[in-house]
């Protein structure tokens, strides 16, 4: 069996099974198969207690884990940079600071959320692009712009929300990084717009590939560079701005993941986004799932998480490029 | 394809091609030669449209090519790159496949048509041993042919090569001209080429165009265009040119 079947088995299994776990494992726990029985429509009132509020959290986190590394892989494709993250770059947090600041102002755009933090993740996307373009695509600068344009986002974030608590006025939106509490209705806005952002990926798969060689190359071959790369970039965001309307920002795992993922199935995106969107999936579950039961009955967001193997692994991947 | 008054200037200050027209003829090699900077590959890439000139217009089939649809161009016209980045991890036969995607929709393609043009593009650079190899596995002259077979899978009646066998071992850029002379010989192949080695632009070229700071200064058939006073002229190099039996014409330098 060859490498990239046997990679997407594996952690398609891993998924099962950390999924299972995530389940049954917390303040209030069920055995494997009691849980399994209650699943496929055994009566069990722990189950039903368990499907209230663990499953909306765990598919949240499953979303969320997909579409950031989709975001991830599309971006390194645009930007032919293989450390360019949604949450690295700034998107994640001009998505999170633009529905932060709209919805807190007019509480009756909440419906919105989506397109608000869409809009917010463009702004970021398109101010990354135009101010490290003019070098041309080095890799380095794209990172460095990205990590200012991060920081002056979240840098308004933070000072709107002091100011907000100053004035007792209450935030909307989703601040903080923090996958607990999530409703059914976040489950509906994620898995719809989700759904949505992860088949239009496998859509442009294609192009995707083609970004891969020279510009003029491609161009050579009657293929729209730029059509296309403001088309993956426009998914790559709806998937990032979404992840962060219900999950908060979580910077890295479109990072690690893909990379990860590529020596794995290789650099075909046919291949590559699929498995990225399975991989990222595990990831947050994982980092969720640790987070909650590490230091229960406390937590650690999987954001925090994700930032403490994240960051030495961006570095890794830093000194490895030279 | 008709060359007409091109004008190009990438910084407005020095014309980088300065009213070149010049024609260059179906099924013969043609070959631009000069010094660094001079234009040529500049020249290469308004021909083939990666570059749009200031003034002046290039047209084929009586129809500018800047008129043609990116994809239809691309039918007609396909150059090789010196330099080419691709992962490393990718099959001979889905590289040579992008040849394809000029005759391609979204959601409509041949598949028929686009095998047989992918194997007779293996075959034509004798690749078809190698097609489920992956790139890094190949020595840096198959690599070159790969890209163009990649070209040649485009069916295109024109093929450019900018500077093809640059990086190239003597064998390989020999074995790479002689792939060149056969298509086109063999498959009435119009060829474009832009080459550092004069040498090899007289033993393989029909026409030469001889250029200098962004004009062409003269051309022709190999023997009339490269002459010990232009060589002179253009480089600065004092050569001696002399006819061998069975080497055909040659270059040497003698001093500077």
């Amino acid at each position: 069996m060859n490498k990239k079947v046997s990679s997407f088995l594996v952690v398609s299994i891993l998924l099962l099974v950390v999924i299972i776990y995530s389940a049954i494992t917390g303040s209030v726990k069920m055995g494997m198969m009691e849980f399994i029985r209650a699943f496929f429509g055994e009566d069990n009132q722990n189950y039903s207690v368990i499907k209230d509020l663990r499953f909306p959290r765990i598919i949240v986190a499953l979303f969320a884990g997909a579409a950031l590394s989709v975001a991830g892989v599309l971006l390194q494709a645009v930007m032919r940079n293989p450390l360019a993250d949604a949450g690295v770059i700034g998107i994640s947090a001009g998505a999170s600071f633009v529905q932060l600041f709209v919805i807190t102002l007019f509480p009756m755009m909440f419906f919105f959320t989506p397109l608000l933090a869409f809009f917010g993740g463009a702004i970021a996307c398109f101010l990354v692009f135009m101010l490290s373009w003019k070098s041309g695509l080095n890799p380095l600068k794209i990172i460095l712009v990205g990590i200012a344009i991060n920081a002056m986002f979240t840098g308004l974030t933070e000072a709107f929300v002091t100011l907000c608590s100053y004035m007792n006025v209450m935030v909307g939106g989703v601040g903080g990084s923090n996958l607990s509490m999530r409703t059914w209705s976040d489950v509906r806005l994620i898995s719809f717009y989700g759904v949505i952002g992860l088949l239009a990926s496998l859509i442009v798969a294609s192009w995707c590939n083609l970004l891969t060689l020279q510009d003029k190359t491609a161009k050579s071959l009657g293929f729209n560079v730029t059509r296309a790369r403001l088309i993956i970039a426009a998914i790559a965001v709806l998937l990032a701005a979404i992840s962060t309307a219900t999950a908060g920002v979580i910077a890295f795992v479109g990072l690690l993941i893909p990379h990860i993922s590529r020596r794995l199935v290789g650099s075909d995106h046919k291949w590559l986004i699929p498995f990225t969107a399975l991989a990222g999936a595990l990831l947050i579950l994982t980092a969720d799932t640790l987070g909650r039961i590490l230091v229960s009955p406390l937590e650690i967001p999987a954001s925090t998480i994700m930032a403490i193997i994240g960051g030495p692994f961006l570095i890794f991947l830093i000194r490895k490029d030279k | 394809m008709k060359v007409s008054q091109i004008e190009l200037s990438y910084d407005q200050k020095k014309n980088h091609l300065d009213g070149v027209t010049t024609s260059l003829e179906k099924g013969k090699i043609t070959t631009i030669i000069g010094p660094n900077g001079c234009g040529k590959s500049t020249l290469l890439s308004v021909i083939s449209r990666n570059n749009a000139p200031q003034q002046g217009s290039v047209t084929l089939e009586q129809k500018d090519i800047m008129a043609y649809k990116a994809k239809e161009f691309a039918k007609k016209l396909a150059i090789v790159y010196q330099q080419n980045t691709v992962p490393q991890d990718i099959t001979i036969e889905k590289l040579v496949a992008y040849g394809r995607v000029p005759h391609q929709q979204l959601m409509k393609k041949n598949a028929e048509e686009d095998e047989e043009a992918v194997n007779w593009a293996l075959t034509a650079t004798n690749l078809m041993q190698k097609r489920t190899c992956k790139l890094e596995a190949l020595s840096g002259g198959e690599r070159q042919r790969v890209w163009i077979a990649m070209a040649l899978a485009q069916k295109s009646s024109i093929l450019c090569l900018d500077e093809p066998t640059t990086y190239l071992d003597i064998f390989y850029q020999i074995e790479l001209l002689e792939l060149v002379k056969k298509l086109n010989e063999e498959n009435s192949l119009t060829i474009v080429m832009v080459l550092h080695d004069i040498n090899q632009a007289i033993k393989y070229s029909d026409h030469i165009i001889l250029m200098k700071d962004g004009k062409i200064l003269c051309e022709g058939s190999p023997i009339e265009t490269v002459t010990v006073d232009r060589v002179k002229e253009v480089y600065g190099v004092e050569v001696i040119i002399e006819t061998h039996e069975s080497a055909g014409t040659y270059m040497v330098p003698v001093s500077i």
